[in-house]
């Protein structure tokens, strides 16, 4: 379908043919009956960003964005919307450098902004900075985010990192100090990550948890709020007083569209510009690639799909039995064939952009020999129904997901095959988000599960709630290792990482935990996500960044270009 | 009367208390929670899960949930959506629009080209037209509602490019033209049904007026066919499709789930389908409330119409 | 929404006038003479002989896997209907699937039918406080969406066709329950109910053998609604992702799975949506065909 700003051909619409009338019905009447709303100029060949916001652009997500205090508990589309309306101290790049945001230069041991034992930092902010209302931001409101963070009574988010910083000193309206209770090296990713809500609205609230401003938010962004339909979308307007680039569109709307498959069609008829979060299902991949006045591309994401071993379970604990599943995957028919080739065959936990990414980790091969022979000499030997036994331990177990994924459902269902060939009997029993991701998973209730997990905090590779050995929820532990994978060496190494502030020292750290990890196996690594995102022709701006949790983090220098 | 009215009350607000009972344990009871989204969030640990169940009091036991739920309805306070942070009634009410147009819209369409169909079917039973209206309406009553929206969406908005794929209004038009231009494609695949209910309802109940005595006596009056017909016939046998009215208003209101899931249509349907997704526990309560005591509402007024028309049923 | 199949099959149980034996055999040949009716019955008889013997005729097997060879088209090959997007053969499958939606859809109809007639015949028999007590019970529960219903069961037992089944009786039996209540509540109160009440029978005797069998048309009408509702209801709980386990097949979670590929393979949403379509439809015409034969009304026009 004809879109709003794909089109510069003005005569086909001034003058439709019969057929075009009828091909392109009523929307096309709409989309020309709409095209100077949107700042689609007839003919006109913008070569860069335009001097004034012009233009509108949709989004489209296919979850529904509801949390607009970036500090409570929310979910990844949230992060959407903050990054065009709020502001943090620096931003991260799809390098994985900081960039200075609120704050006018990056904190390091070079500039004096972080002490040599990492436990004093000095943070400068930008001079002139408003918020949306006109307040100026200063570095009282730093101070009250990170207070509001460790406010009992506020249901903050994530507050790894933040519960570490003390005495918090404003020096100037532009300068605070605070001291870390012990060195933390995350903590610099996790702050690129931190979004500021004004301390001059929020302190008046009795309940900050259910105050009126997550209903009307304001930030320091480069969009302001302007209304929320909810169920349906999401309207910002541009902030022509924005400290950083642009913005260069004058309208930013968010949909929200529930189904993948209605995403896509949206996407295609043109009702959107853009397909964020769940993006284009791999099925759809080859006719979206061939759409016209589309630009379609697998974007990387940080997120590794893997099969998560319960090591409580007496069958799992058996090093062999992983080893032996690794080789009976036929992992490159599930890249190839099921996701279309899209995601990259990954061995480690972090993704391969990541600066800590080891890139020499043995490569895995589908040899169902191999495996058979490996389990034989385990003495796992094949007993009735061709399902292989050891000391009365069936090689047999379930494995779960989230219910309605159908292409996981699909790789879940060739392991099958793939496992019973080498006498490993796996069943099938998916289950609802809510239930599957509940109790059932945090506490270890689960045999197996296929799961996507980004193992990061922030950008940065501490893994230490998904490996640690004092992170095992069953066993009374505070972080997400739920495979219940202990293991001296990594323990070390990743109190050692998190510790240490110079990022080679730490490259070398966590280079040898993916060793350990590959050899160990807790979980079995299949690819690293790549999420197909596109754009309708023309929207220039756009650039994927694996580093962030949506794509439209940067929608500040998006444009229309034709 | 009054004292059969009054009596439907008191039994249906008791029954509203054991249907938030009900609803309340069942859903609490159910594994899984709301913070159960939060899990895959990267950096969320389960000490960062423990403490906001704590926070939000979903640790306690479930009577005293249940406790505090139900003292803060009774003063008018539904609570506040897990999700969004705002009342349950204001979320409630953002979608009841939505809703409302659709069904009206697909009920409109359904009445008149059901009550059509099952009068034109039962004047000429047995025809063609009336074997045409049978064999219709039965496979509309088979048909997936969720298969038949995809396959609209896929020939009238993918291959033909007629409709929209979904959706209520195009962003920042907000014209009666667009609004109306939208509603096509789901009023179309709701109506289907409910034309389908409504010529079965309406034949039947003009094949039981037509058989009556009083039918037989104008006629044997030698009143002309048409006045018999649309006078006598037709008007009586609307009398019970008031009733079926009363019954159908929750469904109207509760919204068509499938209906709005397929075609991203912002109603009440989709909430509910989303909230009980999300284990929003308030909001799924709130509307868990409102239809049953839309449900008991119509059954009241369906029973009250049944007395007042028909003097033979006795209330009490 | 989804209840609609029997909603109007309660139009009005109480003008279904009750059945001596000897009507029996003038209700079947009306039966007979009902051609949709009839078309239905062929249906259905065709669909269960294809389910039970086609598998064994097709030289693929439903749950083997040939990825090499995904989305076949129909007749391209040797896969008659094509194949899936693991290259399963899909008439291997959709056959499959029909044992499991119509078993699925059959046993669910028994014991909602059953739980109904139970429930209906106490409430109706007994009246006054027993009948309130259970009549605003059924009353409760129809308060709750249906859908509700079925998601709350769904998350709390591990979904599997037993499961699944049940839950889906679960949520059926309701409007069984209601027909017979208001049937057996005009029963009792006639003649022959009266004289064996007065003979001393049992109040079981008189429920089970005296008013039940008077009642039995409008049962068999709704049981027969009730598979209807049941295949489509199973398509439903798949839809929302609570259904059938893979590797398993049903119409349902095919149609649920085919979705994406409407574009790209439409023929994966086509065949499981006709069998539905054709299996529901049979049995409305049956139940269609069953009312009208049921009742005596007609005799006299």
């Amino acid at each position: 379908m004809s879109g709003c700003s794909d089109d510069n051909n003005t005569d086909s619409f001034l003058n439709p043919t019969r057929r075009q009338l009828l091909a392109f019905g009523l929307a096309g009447a709409a989309a020309a009956w709409m095209g100077p709303v949107l700042g689609w100029v007839p003919g006109a060949e913008a070569a860069g960003p335009p001097a004034k916001p012009t233009g509108q652009a949709i989004v489209g997500l296919s979850q529904e964005p509801t949390v607009f205090n970036p500090l409570m508990l929310h979910i990844e589309v949230d992060e959407a919307v903050y990054f065009n309306l709020f502001s943090g101290l620096w931003r991260v790049d799809p390098k994985g450098n900081f960039t200075p945001d609120l704050a006018s230069e990056i904190p390091s041991l070079e500039n004096g902004g972080i002490s040599a034992d990492g436990l004093t930092w000095r943070i400068k902010l930008r001079d002139g900075i408003k918020w949306h209302d006109g307040t100026p931001f200063t570095a009282e409101d730093v101070k009250f985010n990170i207070e509001l963070i460790n406010n009992p009574n506020f249901r903050a988010g994530r507050r790894a990192g933040h519960e570490l910083v003390k005495d918090i000193k404003v020096v100037s309206p532009t300068e605070l100090t605070w001291r870390m209770e012990k060195a933390y090296a995350p903590y610099q990713a996790i702050l690129s990550w931190t979004f500021f809500v004004p301390k001059h609205i929020l302190e008046k609230e009795a309940d900050p948890n259910t105050s009126s401003f997550n209903n009307k938010p304001i930030g320091t962004g480069p969009f302001k709020w302007v209304e929320r339909v909810p169920g349906d979308h999401i309207t910002l307007a541009a902030n022509t007083t924005y400290h950083g680039g642009g913005p260069y569109l004058e309208r930013l709307v968010i949909k929200y569209i529930p189904d993948m498959t209605v995403l896509y069609t949206q996407f295609r008829t043109g009702d959107i510009d853009y397909i964020g979060l769940q993006g284009i299902s791999p099925d759809h991949y080859d006719e979206a690639k061939g759409l016209a006045q589309r630009d379609v591309m697998p974007v990387p994401q940080p997120f590794i799909e893997n099969i998560a071993f319960n090591l409580g379970l007496p069958v799992f604990q058996d090093r062999a039995v992983r080893e032996a599943l690794y080789y009976g995957m036929d992992k490159q028919s599930i890249i190839e064939a099921i996701y279309y080739g899209l995601p990259k065959e990954s061995e480690a936990f972090l993704p391969a952009q990541s600066w800590a990414f080891n890139p020499d980790l043995p490569k895995h091969s589908y040899d169902p020999a191999k495996a058979r022979k490996i389990l034989d000499d385990a003495g796992w030997v094949v007993g009735s129904g061709g399902v292989r036994e050891k000391n009365g331990v069936r090689l047999e177990f379930v494995n779960s997901t989230t219910a309605g994924n159908h292409v996981r459902e699909q790789a879940q269902q060739l392991l099958q095959q793939n496992w019973m060939e080498i006498g490993a009997k796996m069943s099938i029993s998916n289950l609802p988000a809510a239930v599957m991701w509940g109790e059932y998973w945090m506490m270890s209730k689960f045999e197996t599960a296929m799961v996507g997990i980004g193992f990061m905090i922030g950008p940065d590779p501490d893994a230490t709630d998904f490996f640690a050995s004092r992170s095992i929820g069953a066993q009374g532990g505070a972080g997400q290792n739920t495979t219940q994978y202990a293991s001296k060496d990594v323990d070390t190494l990743l109190q050692e990482g998190a510790a240490t502030v110079d990022q080679d020292k730490r490259k070398t750290v966590y280079q040898k935990m993916q060793t350990v990890t590959r050899h160990d196996l807790p979980y079995l690594p299949i690819f690293q996500y790549a999420m197909v995102s596109g754009t309708k022709a023309g929207l220039a701006g756009f650039t994927p960044n694996v580093n962030v949790q949506e794509n439209c983090w940067n929608a500040n220098t998006w444009y229309w270009a034709n | 009367m009054a004292r059969f009215i009054f009596g439907r009350v008191v039994q249906s607000l008791i029954l509203l208390c054991l249907v938030s009972m009900i609803g309340f344990a069942v859903l609490h009871l159910a594994p899984g929670g709301p913070l159960a989204q939060f899990a895959l969030v990267p950096g969320m640990s389960q000490a960062d899960i423990a403490r906001i169940a704590a926070q939000m009091g979903l640790d306690r036991p479930l009577p005293i949930q249940y406790w505090e739920w139900f003292t803060r309805l009774l003063l008018g306070d539904w609570g506040n959506s897990y999700r969004d942070s705002q009342p349950v009634l204001s979320v409630i009410g953002s979608r009841l629009g939505a809703t409302l147009q659709l069904m009206v819209t697909a009920t409109l369409i359904a009445i008149v080209l059901g009550v059509w169909i099952g009068v034109m079917g039962a004047i000429r039973r047995y025809s063609v037209f009336d074997y045409l209206g049978t064999i219709g309406a039965m496979i509309a009553l088979s048909i997936p509602t969720f298969w038949f929206g995809l396959v609209m969406i896929y020939i009238f908005s993918v291959k033909l490019g007629w409709l929209p794929s979904g959706n209520r209004s195009t962003v920042g038009d907000g014209s009666f033209f667009d609004y109306a231009y939208h509603l096509i494609a789901p009023s179309i695949v709701l109506a289907l049904v409910e034309v389908a209910v409504w010529s079965r309802y309406m034949r039947s109940s003009m094949l039981d007026v037509i058989n009556q005595d009083f039918i037989r006596t104008a006629r044997a009056k030698g009143l002309p066919e048409r006045v018999v017909l649309f006078h006598h016939t037709m008007r009586n046998a609307l009398l019970p499709m008031i009733t079926l009215a009363g019954l159908e208003l929750p469904v109207l209101l509760s919204g068509a789930l499938v209906t709005e899931t397929v075609f991203t249509w912002p109603g009440m349907g989709r909430l509910f389908l989303d909230s009980l997704g999300y284990r929003d526990y308030p909001v799924v309560m709130g509307i868990l409330m409102f239809s049953a005591v839309l449900v008991l509402v119509g059954n009241l007024l369906a029973d009250c119409f049944c007395a007042i028309a028909d003097p033979r049923i006795r209330l009490d | 929404m989804m209840v609609k199949a029997v909603d109007y099959l309660e139009e009005d149980p109480v003008l279904t006038v009750v059945k001596q034996p000897r009507s029996a055999n003038r209700a079947w040949q009306r039966f007979r003479r009902h051609r949709l009716a009839m078309f239905g019955v062929f249906m259905i008889v065709l669909l269960v002989l294809a389910t039970a013997v086609g598998p064994h005729l097709i030289p693929f097997d439903d749950l083997f896997i040939d990825i090499r060879n995904r989305f076949a088209p129909p007749l391209s090959g040797a896969h008659v209907l094509g194949t899936d997007p693991l290259g399963r053969d899909l008439a291997a499958r959709l056959l499959m699937a029909g044992r499991i939606s119509l078993t699925v859809g059959f046993a669910a109809m028994v014991i909602s039918t059953i739980i109904g007639t139970v429930i209906g015949v106490v409430a109706g028999f007994y009246g006054r406080i027993v009948g309130t007590i259970l009549m605003r019970f059924v009353d409760a529960i129809l308060c709750f969406p249906t859908i509700f219903l079925v998601l709350a069961l769904a998350a709390l037992i591990k979904p599997s066709v037993v499961t699944i089944t049940l839950i889906i009786a679960a949520t059926g039996w309701m409007e069984v329950a209601r027909v017979v209540e208001s049937q057996i509540r005009t029963l009792r109160e006639r003649d022959f109910a009266t004289a064996a009440l007065m003979m001393g029978a049992s109040d079981r005797y008189i429920m089970f053998r005296e008013l039940i069998p008077n009642a039995i048309g409008p049962i068999v009408v709704a049981a027969t609604l009730c598979i209807a509702r049941a295949i489509l209801m199973e398509a439903y709980v798949s839809f929302l992702g609570y259904g059938i386990q893979p590797p398993a097949a049903s119409w349902g979670n095919m149609l649920n799975n085919a979705q994406q590929y409407l574009g790209s393979a439409p023929w994966l949403a086509i065949f499981p949506g006709l069998m539905i379509t054709l299996a529901v439809t049979s049995f409305n015409f049956i139940g269609d065909g069953l009312r009208d034969a049921l009742d005596a009304r007609l005799d006299v026009s």
